[in-house]
């Protein structure tokens, strides 16, 4: 039964493309969110002054020089790891073969920190070297730089959109690429987000909000992988990641119109922010964006079989939001998992990566895991898939959640194409 | 045989820029690599750092796009000799 809200077209996927922690490629992504493989381990950030030498990161086992740019330049981390995502989902989408015209074709890209590494190299250059910058500092660190290289990439002449908001950075370019497609504007995007912050600087200005999980000095590898522990009663904060994750977006008509196949689909989206404070997640906020983004796909909330949470194990946003799964969806009601737990906190990328996880489980019927998390806290009435994956012979539709500082909320609902 | 020099800028080209090594020759001319001319100030910056010299600028303007790889090599060389002298370059 669908609700009465009027709703919007839904609009195809028809590629997808990841460099993750966890694995490079869909397919090996899918394999290590349905294992439950943590890709999280301890890293030493050498830095005088840090009060713990020991954080909790998840690195992506990628070769960045290897990636040849568009401007031939040599590129930010991320902005390389962007252009592999992308190329995987465009090479899916089969784009590239005449079918797409330019103008009808946008980039909607997302990163919290864009080149902050690239930024944090230069900066190095010049008050610890006293050396000289490179010519393409600007060019490198610019946070629209990834969205600037897949548009010189892929040819695209519509709009091409870089959105800096936190950890919704990939969820908000996804779903406004989704309103522009069902708008007319465009025809086809290429969208998602990317993120690479595991330098020094960045990852002490984390460990200084004391929002990572501890880790031990004598801690061996199997206790780091289990640093992140979402929803548990045991949770103590998250991992930082880097990765990137990339879609083609198109809408129904032009799919079909140039033989495209896909198996899911985009079938809703909201925006909004709470309003209240910079870092602490607001309950009513997130439960007024999940409904948004319901209402728009046309859904009920019990249509929706899987609920992949934001999820980053620190105390107040892990319980703000199993107080507002609850209250849109009832208690015990919907399947709910994170994999924030394996992949580590990807920030602007996050939105992008933690869809794909949704997207894998719907077309594979199976809820992945949420590793690492024993014991549910008790004070959360949420169905928490832990343990091992669990078939889901019935799920049609997934909602991914993501909640960022700074308020904003970005919910994306995703649907099987069948 | 190629000199130390050549056979670093032919690496930093090559790794760096993803310049086709079937292109990287003594005689090719910097405007013969298929880079703009703000990747070719990158390599040039590049060579310069790999070597810990500078070029003086009345010697080489890289948008002066007829210099070729050999003339680059026997330049970073004069730089790097300058360097060991002691005198004043960059």
């Amino acid at each position: 039964m669908s609700s009465a809200s009027r709703s919007a077209a839904p609009v195809a996927v028809t590629g997808s493309g990841v460099v993750s922690p966890i694995g490079i490629g869909t397919a090996a992504f899918a394999d290590a969110v349905f294992a439950g493989r943590s890709a999280v381990r301890a890293q030493t950030v050498d830095l005088i002054g840090l009060d713990v030498p020991l954080v909790p990161v998840a690195a992506a086992d990628f070769d960045a020089p290897a990636v040849q740019s568009p401007s031939r330049i040599p590129l930010d981390r991320a902005t390389a790891m962007a252009l592999a995502a992308a190329d995987e989902a465009a090479r899916a989408a089969g784009l590239g073969d005449g079918s797409v015209a330019g103008e009808r074709l946008g980039i909607y890209w997302g990163s919290g920190m864009a080149g902050a590494s690239t930024f944090e190299t230069t900066l190095k250059t010049v008050y610890v070297d006293h050396r000289r910058m490179r010519p393409t500092s600007v060019v490198t660190t610019m946070p629209n730089a990834p969205t600037a290289e897949l548009a010189v990439r892929f040819r695209a002449r519509g709009a091409a959109l870089t959105y800096a908001c936190a950890c919704a950075s990939s969820a908000v370019a996804i779903g406004e690429a989704m309103r522009a497609i069902r708008s007319g504007a465009i025809d086809v995007a290429v969208v998602g987000g990317s993120e690479s912050l595991l330098t020094p600087g960045v990852v002490a200005g984390w460990q200084a909000m004391r929002v990572l999980a501890p880790i031990a000095a004598d801690a061996t590898a199997d206790v780091a992988a289990r640093a992140c522990r979402p929803f548990a009663r045991d949770r103590v904060g998250f991992a930082l990641g880097e990765a990137a994750a990339a879609f083609v977006l198109e809408s129904i008509g032009h799919a079909r119109a140039r033989g495209a196949a896909w198996q899911w689909q985009l079938a809703g989206y909201a925006s909004n922010c709470d309003g209240v404070h910079i870092t602490n997640p607001d309950a009513e906020g997130q439960v007024r964006a999940m409904r948004a983004a319901l209402a728009d796909a046309g859904l009920a909330a019990a249509e929706i079989g899987h609920v992949n949470a934001h999820g980053t194990a620190t105390l107040a946003g892990d319980a703000a939001e199993a107080m507002s799964i609850t209250e849109v969806f009832g208690a015990h009601a919907v399947p709910v998992t994170s994999t924030k737990a394996i992949h580590g906190h990807l920030l602007g990328a996050g939105g992008a990566v933690e869809l794909l996880a949704a997207a894998c489980a719907l077309v594979a019927a199976r809820l992945p895991p949420t590793a690492n998390t024993e014991l549910v806290d008790p004070a959360f009435a949420i169905d928490l898939v832990t343990g091992s994956a669990r078939p889901a012979p019935q799920l049609r539709h997934a909602l991914s959640s993501s909640f960022a500082f700074g308020g904003t909320n970005a919910v994306l609902v995703a649907s099987r194409a069948d | 045989m190629q000199s130390p020099t050549f056979a670093a800028i032919t690496s930093v080209l090559v790794e760096g820029f993803h310049v086709d090594a079937a292109v990287v020759s003594p005689a090719a001319a910097l405007d013969q690599l298929g880079l703009d001319s703000l990747a070719l100030m990158e390599f040039v910056f590049a060579v310069e750092d790999r070597f810990d010299v500078r070029i003086p600028e009345e010697r080489l303007d890289p948008r002066q796009a007829g210099v070729t790889l050999a003339q680059l090599a026997t330049l970073i060389d004069d730089a790097v000799a300058a360097k060991a002298r002691g005198d004043v370059v960059g």
